[in-house]
């Protein structure tokens, strides 16, 4: 590369930033570590062969720093703390605490009914009803939980998978109910069903109406809600489940490729879809690991959008990723230690280019977090983002010899398992014959073996122990709460009119038929006649049938 | 005998199944047959897999917060169906104050976060095969240590005022430690005084003061179930025995693993009086 192009790339890169800080301008006119010395907006090197083609500058093509030219410097990370347990109604009151607390976007945690489609009053739903996550039945429920919030100005995000089309169209009629336009509308469902045959577990139907459902959101979602993240392609739970950083990217991006490929093949142009995905990443302990990880990830999404698949609008070729710490991580021994690895997996998130963040709270290992718990895990976000200064300049660690070297040998081996995974035929075609499921067992294992022969040290668990634990005050949810939901349940039922509902469901069932209908207008109205989660699921489980695992 | 078998089942919906899983795997290695159920098992479908695979114990995991509900939910079935001889053992995310809840409806035993699987693998080879890995209980209590400034200020108590029977006096250097045995019934006290400042017992002094020092157990199964805690974790202070008073073996367990009373076990060989 010559003196010339360097030049006239960083030019570039100037240009950009200058446009970003008209939208974006920085958060202070100039930024100063406590001795009073400049931070600058970016450090790279003077002159470097591969500095352009490996790393680029912030919001440049291939984004191995970063996917906006001023990065935190503009505006910091989204802090987005996870919660949901209970009624609809406790769960608002949690939201709101939150939101009054500086949190600045939502993420909603359902219970496992609502995961996967059954009403809490269904057989299977027995002893789950509000437990890991608020549980919704009818648009009700959703009305309570959202009440009071001001859905054109709090994006929020939704774990939900499987019956992800039917909580979007919920959320979307609430929205409409608050006045909101659709195409004002801002947020994510997480609607990745590929991770949940490998790791999570809330799967429905099987993986071929699954991958429908998905086209189908994303093609209306384009049409309608331009603004909203159509998927949240996740690796969270594939590392959770056991896998090493390098299979958490592998396995990702390779279910991101899957994505892409059925929208191709449903007929969708790939820069009306892509630069809707969102991704999901874990953050564990081994810090410097964790950060080039994240790196590598954004530089061979890029490399894969723009070579493989020909994307022509840089938005498409941008990996944007919320994070969340580790939950597997956390000891139930001595449980205040963990709000010292949160911190750590907080910042490797940072280092690493997070768009938004979920910091764990110190007793999950023990139960749902307490209100103080969830309080701490906030703050920690907040005091690296205030406190320690690495959010003044943009990729921090750029240019370091272990970090950069590591970016690159991730890179390589993510690389070796995507080929692997073509060579099987894709990753839908892998996850069916288990492939991911025991290279994560393989490791899961390995993991669980050093930690008891005390090769890999986890304190205050195989080391450094207490004589006695203190038993810390743990949040409890209300036994009485499935019945008080089922009872709600019926009043809606009651409610609403039956011959609409009954109308809804025919229209959907017939739809469903038809492959290529689109079914997501359908669910959105006979959400709003109020038809329950599981009535809507229970029509597709029929027409679809049930994935059954292994 | 042949092979131990052992089903693994996900009650209810959680669909986190990285423990179950570790543990089907850890089992397996132990030489055992290990069905796992995979997820989303309704109660009745987990008994109707158990009394078909014939299973000698069932393992339950939870991470949802459901256990209260579907763990007895098992046990009922099971006592429906004629097959509560097979014993239920639980594990997941539950917390300390659930456990008892679960203990009192039938859970034999519940392994929480942390848990090892070797200590897993022992605890279900002695559930199944009771006769031939379990341990007796301990005999008797050997003897209560008293930890005194000296034995010539306070043995007058013992031998007059309670009139106890002397046995005898003796000075164990390796241990710092004069010994004074007193008979009661089938048991003894031991005076301990401390021979210097180095003495254990002068620590325990400067810590505690006068008073009740350690009880010793006598089991004849000294060796056996030294090995047993080792691989349970129990916190030792002697995982090997050493030679005590009076021909007698001795171990010490570490006061935290028994809410800060010090045990010692001991064996005394043939010939030996106690």
């Amino acid at each position: 590369m010559s003196d010339h192009t360097f030049q006239s790339n960083k030019e570039n890169w100037e240009k950009s930033v200058n446009k970003t800080l008209e939208r974006f301008p920085e958060r202070k006119e100039s930024f100063t570590t406590s001795s009073d010395l400049e931070v600058e907006r970016l450090y790279y090197p003077s002159e470097d062969e591969t500095y352009e083609e490996k790393l680029g500058y912030p919001g440049e093509y291939p984004y191995t720093r970063g996917i906006q030219p001023t990065m935190y410097r503009s505006r910091l990370w989204t802090m987005r703390q996870y919660a949901g347990f209970g009624s609809a109604k406790e769960t608002n009151e949690r939201f709101r605490y939150l939101l009054d607390q500086g949190q600045t976007g939502l993420s909603v945690a359902f219970d496992l009914p609502t995961q996967i489609g059954y009403d809490s009053d269904d057989v299977m739903a027995e002893g789950e009803v509000g437990k890991v996550g608020v549980a919704i039945d009818s648009l009700h429920d959703m009305e309570q939980l959202l009440d009071q919030i001001p859905l054109d100005k709090v994006s929020t995000s939704m774990t939900i998978n499987a019956p992800a089309s039917v909580l979007l169209c919920m959320y979307l009629a609430v929205g409409e109910k608050q006045g909101v336009p659709l195409e004002k509308m801002t947020g994510t469902i997480q609607n990745d069903i590929l991770k949940e045959y490998i790791a999570r577990g809330t799967y429905i139907y099987p993986p071929k109406p699954s991958m429908r459902l998905i086209t189908n959101i994303f093609e209306f979602c384009q049409q309608y809600v331009p603004k909203f993240n159509t998927i949240s392609i996740s690796g969270y739970h594939i590392r959770e489940a056991g896998s090493t950083a390098v299979q958490e990217v592998a396995f990702t991006l390779a279910n991101g490729m899957a994505y892409v490929d059925a929208a191709l093949d449903a007929g969708l142009d790939i820069d009306t879809f892509a630069p809707r995905l969102a991704f999901f990443f874990n953050a564990h302990n081994n810090f410097l690991e964790e950060v080039a990880k994240f790196r590598a990830a954004r530089r061979i999404w890029a490399k894969t959008m723009k070579n493989h698949y020909q994307a022509k609008n840089p938005k498409s070729w941008k990996l944007r990723f919320h994070t969340q710490t580790g939950g597997s991580t956390l000891t139930a021994q001595q449980p205040d230690n963990n709000v010292v690895r949160v911190t750590m997996q907080a910042l490797a998130a940072v280092f690493g280019g997070t768009q938004s963040l979920h910091t764990n709270s110190r007793d999950e290992a023990l139960s749902l977090p307490t209100e103080e718990s969830a309080r701490i895990a906030l703050r920690t976000q907040q005091i690296i983002a205030n406190e320690s200064g690495v959010a003044d300049t943009a990729d921090p660690l750029g240019g370091s010899y272990y970090v950069e070297s590591l970016t690159d040998q991730i890179e390589e081996e993510v690389n070796k398992y995507l080929d692997q995974i073509n060579e099987i035929g894709g990753a839908v075609k892998a996850v069916e014959e288990g492939y991911m499921q025991r290279e994560i067992q393989r490791t899961a294992y390995e993991t669980q073996k050093k930690i008891e022969n005390e090769e890999e040290i986890i304190v205050g668990l195989n080391q450094y122990k207490l004589d006695e634990e203190v038993n810390p005050d743990l949040l409890k949810v209300d036994e009485a709460l499935e019945a008080a939901q089922i009872d709600l349940l019926e009043k809606a039922r009651n409610e609403r009119d039956q011959h609409e509902v009954d109308n809804a469901l025919a229209r959907l069932r017939e739809q469903a038929k038809d492959r290529g209908a689109n079914l997501i207008p359908h669910i959105l109205h006979a959400v709003k006649v109020y038809a329950s989660v599981g009535e809507i699921c229970n029509v597709l489980r029929d027409e679809f049938g049930e994935y059954t695992g292994m | 005998m042949g092979k131990i078998r052992v089903l693994i089942a996900k009650p209810g919906l959680d669909g986190h199944d990285r423990g179950a899983l570790v543990i089907a795997q850890a089992l397996r290695d132990h030489g055992m047959e290990v069905i796992y159920t995979g997820l989303r098992q309704s109660p009745v479908q987990i008994v109707q897999a158990a009394i078909q695979e014939d299973v000698d114990v069932i393992g339950l995991s939870s991470l949802s917060g459901a256990h209260k509900t579907l763990f007895p939910k098992v046990i009922n079935v099971l006592k429906e169906q004629g097959a509560s001889d097979i014993p239920v053992v639980g594990g997941g995310v539950i917390p300390a104050e659930d456990i008892p809840y679960l203990l009192e409806r039938g859970v034999q035993k519940i392994f929480t976060s942390g848990s090892s699987t070797e200590a897993l693998a022992l605890y279900i080879k002695q559930l199944v095969n009771p006769e031939k890995e379990q341990l007796k209980s301990p005999e008797k209590i050997a003897h209560i240590g008293i930890a005194v400034q000296q034995i010539d200020h306070v043995i007058s108590f013992y031998t007059d005022t309670l009139g106890l029977e002397l046995e005898g006096v003796e000075t164990v250097e390796s241990e710092g430690v004069k010994t004074a045995f007193l008979k009661i019934g089938e048991s003894r006290l031991e005076l301990l005084e401390p021979l210097d400042n180095d003495s254990p017992i002068q620590r325990f002094l400067d810590k505690k003061g006068e008073g009740i020092h350690h009880i010793a157990l006598e089991t004849e199964q000294l060796d056996e179930r030294l090995q047993n805690m080792t691989s349970e974790g129990i916190p030792l202070i002697n995982e090997e025995p050493k030679q005590g008073a009076h021909n007698s073996q001795v171990a010490f367990i570490h006061p935290k693993a028994a809410g800060g009373v010090l045990f010692e076990l001991c064996r005394h060989t043939e010939g030996s009086e106690h």
